[in-house]
């Protein structure tokens, strides 16, 4: 389109056009003058802006009622013109401005707006802002002189009802923008000029008039129905901080003095002006406290985030211009923010978090007496409702209690000790926190859940040492995680700024006033101090001075003693059968009682432990609670210390082990945590190397618990934990506290024997870890070459199974010669061999027992001796258990002694008769122990138990697998779990075995052969066949020969013709049988002795010299 | 009820052999901590940190034979030790060193423990078993000149002296030497004329271990038998026996006198340590903790009351610390109750 740039052109275009519509003013000829405003330029325009703007402004004025619709394009003409031009006459700037206010007001009333349609109110409001954008440098100040008061103010009370009681939306944003416009704080894209300081100071002082009715009329659309949508809200907070900002801000009050001269303006106008001196900010203060307030309630808890976000952006301008003016809000307005912290919206969270940053760091609350005081008294009544409110709120509700606690504190800083030094309000807020952290120590699990198997009591050295986080806890007024960790905040916060020796102190007395309390206070306590060392602690400002280590240490020690006394740390956690009656009897004369009445009412139910002569398992749950946050305390004091810990190891470590062999799951869990936390502090790179490196204090610790019968168990458990962790290096140390152990078991057969007897089967497991398994792992190549050597002379065998007869019968000639000749002792040749054999047995009797008749054992190896021979006594005990766990003992024992074969068999000769009893009459469970340590001690002692085991036990195995054989050839599937059947399959694997290394005589090998025969039915369990199997296959080592006719006589599966007719023929038992219960079984040995035998046959034919078949031969021939 | 002897506070280990003697070391200011000294019969003289409870320093300097002699001597880097290989050794500890810069050949080959009186600043006495079997020769240190040599005179035949005890009413006035010898007596000699004061035939047995209270004037000896006789100084400078304690077992190996005079503690042949208090010797406690004969008993000299300790070396290769009697002097004795030996 053509643009016409000069103004004359422009002229002649619209001239006519601006005639025409102040002729006849009609909607046409509007839209007609605005259709040719297109095509003239913008510089065009500036300059022709009033001529055009006469016949619009005509059209307005002219009086009469005027049709909506040509006003509405009147005014957006005008808008449109106003847009790219701007105002630069005063006059034309005020009275368009009034003119257009005119344009909204109903004829009628002035205040309230006339009821025109949605869309003119809208155009005359956009066409005000316009207007207050288009006013050319300076002229916009004077529209705030007080002398416009009057205009202004109608502006602003029609904007202001529009905003409040339009239906739209959109013109209640519009209004609200505008009277943003209006109050010069536009935040559109616009350049605007600044305003400077007596500028600003005059639009104060105009809008002062205007507050009381912007505040309570923007308070009204604040709070009104949440249906409005967010957005009218948002800007109508921001217009209600703005405006305070700019009137009440404290940078303009201070400057104003009492006596500033009154505008001279005509006498009406004055009246309207305000004059900003203390008593009118107090009142006005008052009066905003109070929509604040409303604004508050509201606003915190909007559903919008962007709502709360806006709030947030309220209290920060509040805080930052209005802090001293507003000073009775502050407290409120502080109190929403951080209960805002921990909002849902991260957007929120982090907008509140740099806020109370900022305000912390402008020190308006520490230096501000009066916020200090508003923010203590907060916090004390939060303490004081704090176990009220636990009570009542849910989840949320409370969390968001917390916080307001949490961020009062942080606030505080280290005015908190203001709070803290009031014995009052320490007692308060003390008591506050205890009620909240009260466990729920009803849940059963806790002591039910343990460990059975003392294998595992120290856990597994984890490989990844992590900060231990704590066992979960269950709080009987809450559950959410994250409140356990705002308290957690709390009390550091607490400890980071606060009076440290004054709060341990005060814990510390609650802690030992009653059992009620101690849980919780031991909880605070350690937050107490990782929040003095500023670990794990979030504040807003830096304390001026650190707790020195050396204070840290001191309190820590203080502490530590208090844990680690006797009543605090040796509490009942269950109702142990063994041995504990004397262990209770000690601790109740310890405990300290609780003051009878000293419950209060919501701590009742969780009664004392002590009171009651058996434990509940609410008190044994408490118990146990209260070891476990003991041991987390230890954990978090090692970390608060680190490398200084060290010198506190002498005192902790001892007790720590003793928990982390507890048998309850949670505490030795607990425990087994705080090593790894005391591993990380003092740099260790694991719980071995703790124990290790630290295990001079450990021996003393259990050395001297030794003496104490009551503390024997939880010694013997640590030497076990001790044991566990460590090696072959530990043993010089430890041997002096083995003396001690064994010798407190010599004292106390009788009650303390399954006790030690747990520390025993450790030691001698460990001794057989350390001094046995550890050097056959030297030879695995040896053991994989034997195994392989084998298998290639299997395959071997198999490869050529079918050998003529002939050469069969030519070997057996041959080699019956050769024994024939040995049996008459002519063969000078086999002495050699002889010597050649004995010779190799010679030289590990040298490495190993050479000397041992005069040098003293080793000390591991001695040290298994003393324990065996404790356990020759404990053999007989009258219980099972400490039978089975003496049967167990004994073959380690037996493991670690064989290489001391002088000192094994007398050791075996005194164990012997107390073994047998166990193999005859006892009861099966330890018949069957007892059967193990038989095969273990006959692997070591060989045939030196040979005449023994044929007199003694022999017989009575024979006879009872005999007697059991029916019973479990008819038995059903349940059988193969009943005790009988265990026991005779283990039996019947050990057997065979037994025959072998005892090296027994034939009669005994019939012996085993007829009792074995039974299991070798069909009918026996599959299992018990497999181990009668295996007793036949070591009986084949001992005596192929025998064996083979044994099991011919029962089934031969082949007719065995003479080879010749001059032979007799071979009448075996077991030919031409019909198929029997046994045959498949009696066929599968027979092959597998087939195998044997032709395999080593086929070795015997390798290794034998090759010329020799061949001469043989001719020598046959 | 009577309350059980209390446990030792904590158990030094780590000696491998008979500790025969101990010297506590609690001087220096609070970044040092206090040591303990102890000797033992590998020839191994051990320092021990008393905060860690381990070992700093292991000295040897008496080719493996016993040491049964160690003292302090000016502070805590200097330390004598007297060892069966016929030394008397002066080491050096300053800045972790571990040097004997002196050393005195005794000549004596029995096993009597020297004695160590400081006379001026600088300036020591040392009493040690001389050349002769019965002969006491007085050294000053750190000169290495001989003082006096005391000898018996020839029809008097006590035998070998068997401990020493140098002290001196006051200090700077002339100093007295007790000795216990084989025959069971104890005898005083004025160390400036060489001449015996005051002989007493306390015992049957030879005297093991004497211990003198120079405020009181009064001394305690044990011998192998089964009695601890207390006897005191008259103003004529003669010993008169003032009271015997019967004991259940025979054999006391050491005697120490705490310093601030309230007990006495003796080191047992039963493997007992027993504690009487000073005044009366009324017996107190028994402390029994050590599997083998306790060879010497030592109090701490801790700036400190409240910590104080005594300490006992034993056949059994350990030390053990015990903490007893030290809190108020109220409480010596109420608090615990003889028991009687079993």
């Amino acid at each position: 389109m053509a643009v016409f740039d000069t103004p004359q052109e422009a002229f002649r275009i619209l001239r006519p056009v601006c005639v025409q519509l102040t002729k006849v003013q009609t909607t046409e000829n509007v839209e007609c003058l605005q259709a040719q405003l297109q095509t003239v330029s913008d510089s065009a325009l500036q300059e022709l802006q009033e001529y055009i703007l006469f016949p619009l402004r005509f059209t307005l004025k002219t009086p009469g009622p005027k049709r909506e619709r040509l006003v509405q394009s009147v005014v957006q003409c005008i808008t449109s013109i106003l847009s790219t031009t701007c105002v630069k006459k005063q006059d034309l700037l005020q009275e368009l401005f009034s003119e257009l206010c005119l344009c909204l007001s109903s004829p009628s009333g002035l205040q309230s707006p006339a009821p025109l349609s949605e869309e003119l109110k809208l155009t005359v409001i956009q066409a005000l802002q316009v207007l207050m954008h288009s006013a050319y440098g300076d002229i916009i100040l004077t529209l705030y002189q007080p002398s416009t008061l009057p205009h202004l103010g109608f502006a602003v009370s029609l904007l202001l009802a529009l905003a409040e009681q339009e239906k739209a939306k959109q013109i209640k944003l519009a209004a609200l923008k505008c009277l943003q416009v209006l109050i010069l704080q536009c935040d559109c894209q616009e350049h605007h000029r600044l305003l400077d300081t007596v500028e600003t100071r005059q639009c104060g002082n105009l809008f002062a008039s205007f507050l009381p009715g912007i505040s309570t009329a923007l308070s009204r659309v604040i709070t009104g129905d949440i249906k409005q949508g967010h957005r009218v809200t948002v800007s109508a907070i921001r217009l209600f901080y703005q405006t305070v900002c700019l009137v009440m801000a404290d940078e303009q009050l201070a400057t104003i003095t009492q006596d500033e001269e009154k505008p001279s303006v005509e006498q009406r106008v004055s009246e309207l002006v305000v004059h900003r001196g203390p008593d009118w900010v107090k009142s006005t203060a008052d009066k905003l406290s109070l929509l604040i307030h409303k604004i508050v309630e509201f606003t915190s808890l909007h559903p919008h985030w962007k709502v709360r976000m806006e709030f947030v952006e309220l209290v920060h301008q509040f805080m930052l211009k209005c802090s001293q003016s507003l000073v009775e809000s502050v407290g409120h307005l502080l109190k929403a923010l951080v209960g805002l912290v921990n909002d849902e919206s991260s957007e929120v969270q982090s907008k509140c978090h740099e806020i109370l940053r900022s305000i912390a760091e402008l020190r308006t609350v520490v230096e501000n007496r009066a916020l200090a005081d508003i923010l203590s008294e907060n916090l004390l009544s939060l303490a004081t409702a704090l176990p009220r409110l636990m009570n009542s709120q849910d989840d949320q509700g409370k969390f968001s209690t917390l916080s307001l606690l949490l961020g009062s504190l942080k606030l505080l800083g280290p005015k908190v000790n203001i709070v803290l030094n009031s014995a009052a309000h320490l007692q308060r807020l003390s008591k506050a926190l205890i009620q909240v952290l009260e466990l729920d120590v009803a849940d059963v699990k806790t002591v039910r859940e343990r460990l059975w198997d003392s294998e595992d009591s120290l856990g597994e050295p984890s490989g990844s040492l992590q900060h231990g986080k704590g066992q979960k806890k269950y709080f009987r007024f809450f559950f959410d995680e994250q409140i356990f960790l705002l308290i957690q905040q709390i009390c550091r916060v607490l400890g980071y700024y606060g009076n440290l020796y004054l709060l341990v102190d005060h814990f510390m007395g609650l802690y030992n006033e009653s059992v009620v309390y101690r849980k919780q206070a031991a909880m605070v306590l350690n937050e107490l101090i990782t929040g003095a060392a500023g670990l794990g602690v979030d504040v807003l400002h830096k304390r001026e001075t650190a707790v020195s280590t050396e204070d840290l240490k001191g309190t820590i020690t203080s502490i530590l003693e208090e844990y680690t006394d006797q009543a605090n740390w040796y509490l009942t956690t269950s109702i142990d059968t063994e041995g504990t009656s004397d262990e209770l009897t000690v601790k109740h004369s310890r405990v300290r009682a609780i003051p009878r009445g000293a419950h209060s009412s919501s701590l009742i139910s969780s009664s004392s432990p002590s009171s009651d002569p058996s434990p509940t398992i609410r008190s044994m749950n408490s118990n146990i609670w209260q070891i476990c946050i003991q041991l987390e305390g230890v954990g978090c004091f090692a970390y608060v210390l680190g490398k200084e810990f060290h010198l506190l190891l002498a005192s902790v470590l001892y007790p720590v082990l003793e928990k982390a062999g507890d048998s309850s799951l949670l505490i030795s869990q607990t425990a087994t945590g705080t090593m790894v936390d005391i591993c990380h502090a003092c740099g260790y790179d694991s719980v071995q190397n703790l124990i290790n490196a630290n295990s001079d204090y450990l021996v003393n610790g259990i050395s001297l618990n030794l003496r104490r019968v009551a503390h024997q168990p939880h010694a013997s458990r640590v030497l076990e934990a001790m044991l566990r962790h460590s090696d072959a290096s530990l043993l010089p140390l430890v041997e002096d506290v083995i003396r001690d152990v064994l010798s407190a078991l010599d004292q106390f057969y009788d009650d303390r024997a399954s006790s030690f007897l747990g520390v025993l089967s450790t030691l001698v497991a460990a001794l057989v870890q350390w001094f046995i398994v550890g050097k056959g792992k030297e030879h695995p190549q040896e053991q994989n070459l034997e195994q392989q050597s084998s298998t290639s002379s299997q395959k071997q065998g198999e490869g050529s199974v079918i050998i003529p007869m002939v050469q069969e019968m030519e070997q057996f000639f041959l080699d019956y010669i050769k024994q024939s000749q040995i049996a008459e002792g002519n063969l000078p040749a086999m002495e050699e061999e002889e010597e050649e054999v004995q010779a190799p047995p010679a030289e590990p009797e040298m490495n190993d027992s050479g000397a041992e008749g005069e040098t003293p054992l080793p000390a591991h190896a001695q040290i298994a001796k003393d324990v065996m021979e404790r356990c020759i006594h404990l053999l007989s005990d009258k219980s099972l258990r400490v039978r089975l766990k003496v049967l167990d003992v004994l073959e380690f024992c037996v493991i670690v002694l064989h290489l001391h074969e002088n000192h094994l068999l007398p050791m075996a000769h005194c164990v012997w008769p107390a073994l047998v009893t166990r193999l005859i009459n006892d009861d099966p469970l330890a018949v069957l122990r007892a059967f193990k340590v038989l095969c273990t001690l006959a692997e070591k002692c060989g045939d030196f138990l040979k005449r023994r085991f044929s007199k003694d036990i022999l017989p009575k195995l024979a006879g009872s697998l005999v007697a059991q054989a029916p019973v479990s050839a008819r038995a059903g599937p349940v059988y193969s779990h009943t005790l009988a059947f265990k026991l005779q399959l283990a039996v019947l694997q050990g057997l065979g075995l037994l025959c072998e290394k005892l090296d027994l005589g034939e009669s005994d090998l019939n012996k085993v052969a007829d009792a074995c025969l039974i299991y070798l039915s069909a009918k026996q369990p599959v299992k018990l066949q497999e181990a009668a199997r295996s007793v036949f296959l070591h009986l084949m080592c001992v005596d192929p020969d025998a064996t083979w006719l044994f099991l011919n006589e029962i089934c031969c599966p082949l007719p065995y013709e003479p080879p010749h007719p001059s032979l007799q023929p071979v009448k075996l038992g077991g030919m031409g049988r019909q198929r029997t219960e046994f045959t498949d079984n009696v066929l599968s040995l027979l092959g597998e002795l087939q195998r044997q035998e032709t395999a080593t046959f086929q070795a015997g034919l390798q290794e034998a010299p090759e010329p020799q078949p061949p001469s043989l031969t001719e020598a046959l021939g | 009820m009577a309350l059980p002897p209390p446990d030792p506070q904590f158990v030094l280990r780590g000696t491998s052999a008979e500790v025969h003697t101990l010297h506590f070391y609690c001087g220096g200011q609070e970044p040092d901590y206090p040591i303990l000294f102890s000797g033992s019969s590998n020839g191994l003289i051990h320092v021990w940190n008393l905060k860690t409870r381990r070992v700093d320093t292991i000295l040897d300097g008496h080719g493996g034979k016993s040491v049964y002699w160690v003292e302090a001597i000016n502070g805590r880097d200097r330390l004598l030790s007297q060892g069966s290989n016929q030394q008397i050794c002066l080491w050096d500890l300053a800045e972790g060193r571990n040097t004997v810069t002196d050393s005195v050949f005794t000549e004596n080959v029995g096993f009597c423990k020297s004695s160590l009186l400081k006379v001026a600043q600088g300036h020591w006495l040392m009493a040690m078993p001389g050349k002769d079997l019965d002969e006491v020769q007085v050294l000053e240190l750190p000169s290495k000149t001989s003082v006096c040599t005391l000898k018996p005179e020839a029809d008097a035949k006590p035998g070998m002296p068997m401990c020493l005890k140098l002290w001196q009413p006051d200090f700077g006035s002339c100093p007295f030497l007790l000795a216990g010898y084989e025959d069971g007596s104890v005898i005083l000699w004025n160390l400036s004329g060489g001449k015996i004061l005051s002989r007493l035939g306390c015992h049957q047995e030879p005297v093991m271990s004497l211990d003198f209270d120079s405020e009181k004037k009064k001394g305690v000896s044990g011998s192998s038998e089964e009695v601890l006789t207390v006897w005191s100084l008259d103003e004529q400078q003669n010993l008169k026996v003032q009271k015997t304690h019967k004991l259940v077992n025979a054999g006391i190996a050491d005697v120490a006198i705490r310093q601030d005079k309230k007990i006495l503690a003796t080191a047992g042949w039963d493997h007992r340590i027993r504690i009487f208090g000073w005044k009366k010797l009324k017996p107190l406690a028994i402390l029994n903790y050590h599997t083998a004969t306790v060879h010497c008993v030592s109090f701490s000299d801790h700036s400190r009351p409240s910590e104080r300790l005594l300490a006992a070396g034993s056949k059994d290769h350990r030390i053990s610390i015990w903490s007893i009697y030290n809190q108020t002097s109220g409480a010596l004795h109420c608090s615990l109750e003889t028991r009687k030996p079993d």
